[in-house]
């Protein structure tokens, strides 16, 4: 099935305990940025084809926020991280 | 002023019938059991869980990275409050939960087969060993899901959703004749 997730702190979990809060890797604007900053931050999608970085929140489980790296053509899962790991891995 | 408030459970409405006797497959819905959640501070996850997983009376139910539901049969509420913090002792932040939630067990040799109709989780006693405990969704609703003995799950359920949760359990178990009563 193509649809599990395997969560790093509940296991292998089917995509239902889970809610997807989109791209993973943009970072939220300074406080006082610009409108248009905000504004595409707020309400600007990309609809990405291929290997993305999203947050997906583990909402009936462990209730952690995770970064699913997947392919969104495939669903092909690379990694499956804790919000927190993949926010210091980004700051080393 | 004064106020009496009548302590009810969840499901004095759903399981007000006289008692039927237990089939082999039987939902037992726990009367009192208290029920505290603890959250250990950052750093004190493995302290805390040493800590309570000492005390045999103290069943720990695991919620999520450093957080747990604490089952206790033999204590009431605010002694159960006191136990966990002499135990924790300003390491973990512990709120009571007795009241806010429910407790079913489910028992008998189908008690997998009933619950598979429900739960996205493999059971098998290989992989969910006893002593095993995770959150998961029963159908829409989420439950803390344990093996307590070999073939006895016990489910908790947020109050607010126990009698939605009974009729679920109850026609997941219509094909074992799944019979049900209070604990005591």
């Amino acid at each position: 099935m193509a649809s599990l997730i395997t969560c790093p702190h509940c296991g292998v979990r089917p995509k239902e305990e889970f809610a997807i809060r989109g791209d993973a890797s943009r970072g939220r604007p300074e406080p006082m940025d610009s409108d248009e900053a905000w504004h595409d931050y707020v309400y600007v999608r990309a609809n990405p084809r291929g290997r993305t970085f999203e947050h997906w929140h583990h909402i009936a489980g462990c209730r952690r926020f995770l970064v699913v790296e997947r392919d969104t053509a495939t669903h092909e899962v690379y990694s499956v991280v804790d919000a927190v790991e993949f926010l210091q891995r980004a700051e080393r | 002023m004064v106020r009496d408030y009548n302590n009810r459970h969840a499901l004095e409405q759903k399981l007000r019938s006289a008692p039927t006797p237990p089939a082999a497959d039987h939902l037992m819905v726990g009367h009192w059991r208290t029920i505290a959640t603890v959250l250990a501070r950052t750093g004190q996850e493995e302290a805390v869980r040493q800590a309570i997983a000492s005390v045999p009376e103290l069943s720990l139910r695991f919620s999520g990275p450093g957080e747990w539901l604490v089952v206790s049969e033999v204590e009431a509420p605010s002694g159960l409050m006191r136990h966990l913090e002499e135990l924790c002792g300003g390491r973990a932040y512990v709120v009571d939960q007795s009241d806010g939630r429910a407790v079913f067990r489910l028992a008998g040799p189908n008690a997998r087969s009933i619950l598979a109709k429900g739960i996205g989780l493999d059971l098998h006693p290989a992989v969910f060993a006893l002593g095993g405990s995770a959150n998961v969704l029963c159908g829409h609703i989420p439950v803390n899901l344990a093996r307590t003995d070999e073939n006895a799950f016990e489910l908790i359920v947020a109050r607010s959703y126990a009698e939605s949760l009974f009729d679920d359990l109850m026609r997941m178990g219509r094909a074992f004749d799944l019979t049900a009563a209070f604990s005591d």
